[in-house]
């Protein structure tokens, strides 16, 4: 019994030591970094750009390339009679700066908005009050790529749907638990889109990394043999932690500043997205696991803890790193 | 006409041959060193029939293979560091080799020991690992690059055995069951194109 309470300690140090590794930037990387630039337009295809949300590489290192027959030094930028039609792309996207909301207020009419993304690099002016099938077709491809990205780089998200299948394994149980995360996300998503609810985002980053730990005790019970909640009812724990992870999906759109009647579409299209890519990974991990079977391929009996250990140690490794953040923030 | 099936078969290894890591460098500037990691390979021919081989192997030998589930990310990782200190050439060539050695034993149906088994998916995994780190870029994280790599390489093999495990029908114990020959004809086509890519090595 002692034997295997050192060995669980050993494993703790680990997979503590290895998440300290693991520079705090690569953790959070999923935490898009963005700006919004404004451009009013003053008179009739002359604008003012204001960079209302800046990016963390700095607005002066952002290359802004606009149509050619627009003549571009910040803050002007004169289009003619022509007007603002046309591509409007950013060159140096990247891991620095993944998102840019370009926002266009005319004398007449709506303001519009556009995003720039390193999933979609370029989008066009199209210049009219009413979108057309064209930007329709321009919003989706955007928020669809932006989805995936967004649950491709959050590991604690994907890391919570490990812990889940991990507990329920596969069959229609795991579909029920998978459908009720995605209905607690996608309320809770849609809520704070549309502001009917509000949470600060560090608390709520922090709060993320603790419905991982929480997965990972529930393994260990499960080990142990002892029935956890999320063993009984696991789309009741499911749904609460989808609704806790869809105001973080939320707070991806939120910076955005997207137009109120873009809004739902923008959200649905970036909902369709981070289903894609939630169910190309449960697909990923389901084919691993049946190729372990296969394979008669298992971890050896005094290693079971460790997958459990590390979820658990390296959420909490992201809980504290996230409560520093917050309190540093005050 | 039996001309024209070789050369085209050579212009179109050639074609993905040369396919270089531009769009793992897409991925990079899209999702990040661990996806680029993660990505890189797949954008190599060499690497896909050179894995795709080795896990082929290992699924006809049966349980032998599940080793590989370890080797293989680690021989991955190993020569990481050391990336840029073997050519080019050198790595091209040592990959065409494993190739037509793989694909031999494939080809034969032989019954490798497990220790060779290790030792052959190590050494590619080694050659692979070295040949996908000599394309990073200093600005490159290398952490997450080799997360993604052995991540992938550890996806890949798996999937690759338990599929041709199953294929194989491991039950079906005839080696002339029509499964058998098909696994050996890939085999062949594995070597002939790992002689190929020899060739055109040598002759560069």
């Amino acid at each position: 019994m002692r034997a295997i309470q050192y060995l669980r300690l050993a494993l703790l140090t680990l997979t503590l030591g290895l998440a300290a590794l693991i520079r705090p930037a690569a953790l959070s990387a999923h935490e898009a970094a963005m700006g919004v630039l404004e451009f009013r337009e003053v008179r009739p295809g002359a604008f003012v750009g204001r960079w209302s949300i800046e990016p963390s590489i700095g607005a002066a290192r952002v290359d802004l390339r606009v149509p050619s027959h627009c003549f571009l030094r910040l803050p002007e930028m004169n289009c003619g009679q022509q007007g603002l039609v046309g591509p409007i792309t950013i060159s140096n996207l990247g891991s620095n700066m993944s998102v840019v909301l370009i926002r266009l207020i005319p004398i007449e009419g709506e303001p519009r908005s556009y995003t720039i993304s390193t999933a979609n690099p370029v989008v066009t002016v199209l210049g009219t009050d009413a979108p057309t099938l064209e930007a329709w077709i321009e919003l989706a491809k955007t928020y669809v790529n932006y989805g995936i990205d967004h649950i491709l780089l959050g590991a604690d998200h994907l890391l919570f749907v490990l812990g889940l299948i991990w507990i329920v394994g596969g069959g229609w149980r795991l579909v029920k638990t998978i459908t009720a995360f995605t209905i607690g996300h996608s309320a809770s998503l849609a809520a704070a889109a549309f502001g009917l609810i509000g949470v600060p985002e560090r608390p709520l980053n922090a709060c993320i990394a603790l419905s991982i730990a929480f997965v990972g005790v529930e393994i260990v019970k499960q080990q142990r043999g002892e029935i956890g909640l999320t063993a009984r009812y696991p789309w009741v724990v499911a749904f609460t932690f989808g609704l806790v992870h869809g105001i973080g999906f939320a707070s991806a759109l939120a910076g955005l500043g997207l137009e109120r009647r873009l809004l739902p579409a923008a959200l649905l299209f970036f909902n369709i997205g981070v289903e894609i890519g939630q169910l190309a990974f449960v697909l990923l991990v389901l084919a691993l696991i049946w190729a372990h079977r296969r394979l008669d391929a298992f971890v050896p009996r005094w290693s079971e803890a460790l997958p459990a250990y590390l979820i658990g140690s390296v959420s909490m490794f992201w809980f504290f790193g996230r409560l520093a953040r917050m309190f540093a923030a005050i | 006409m039996k001309l024209k099936s070789p050369r085209a078969l050579m212009a179109t290894a050639m074609l993905l041959a040369g396919a270089n890591a531009a769009e793992a460098h897409i991925v990079a500037a899209r999702l990040g060193d661990f996806y680029m990691g993660a990505m890189h390979p797949l954008t190599d021919l060499q690497d896909v029939v050179l894995w795709t081989a080795t896990g082929m192997l290992a699924g006809t030998l049966g349980a032998k293979g599940r080793w590989l589930i370890l080797v293989f990310p680690l021989g991955l990782l190993v020569w990481l560091p050391f990336g840029s200190a073997l050519g080019a050439a050198s790595t091209q060539l040592a990959g065409a080799a494993m190739m037509l050695a793989i694909g031999m034993l494939l080809a034969a149906a032989a019954q490798v020991p497990t220790l060779l088994l290790c030792a052959l998916a190590f050494a590619v995994a080694m050659i692979r690992g070295a040949a996908n780190a000599a394309d990073l870029r200093p600005e490159t994280d290398r952490l997450l690059f080799a997360a993604g790599l052995a991540c992938v390489g550890y996806g890949a093999i798996t999937l690759t055995m338990a599929l041709t495990a199953v294929f194989k029908r491991p039950n079906s114990d005839s080696a002339t069951s029509w499964r058998a020959i098909a696994l050996r004809a890939l085999g062949g086509w594995v070597a002939a194109i790992g002689l190929m890519m020899a060739s055109l090595v040598l002759a560069s």
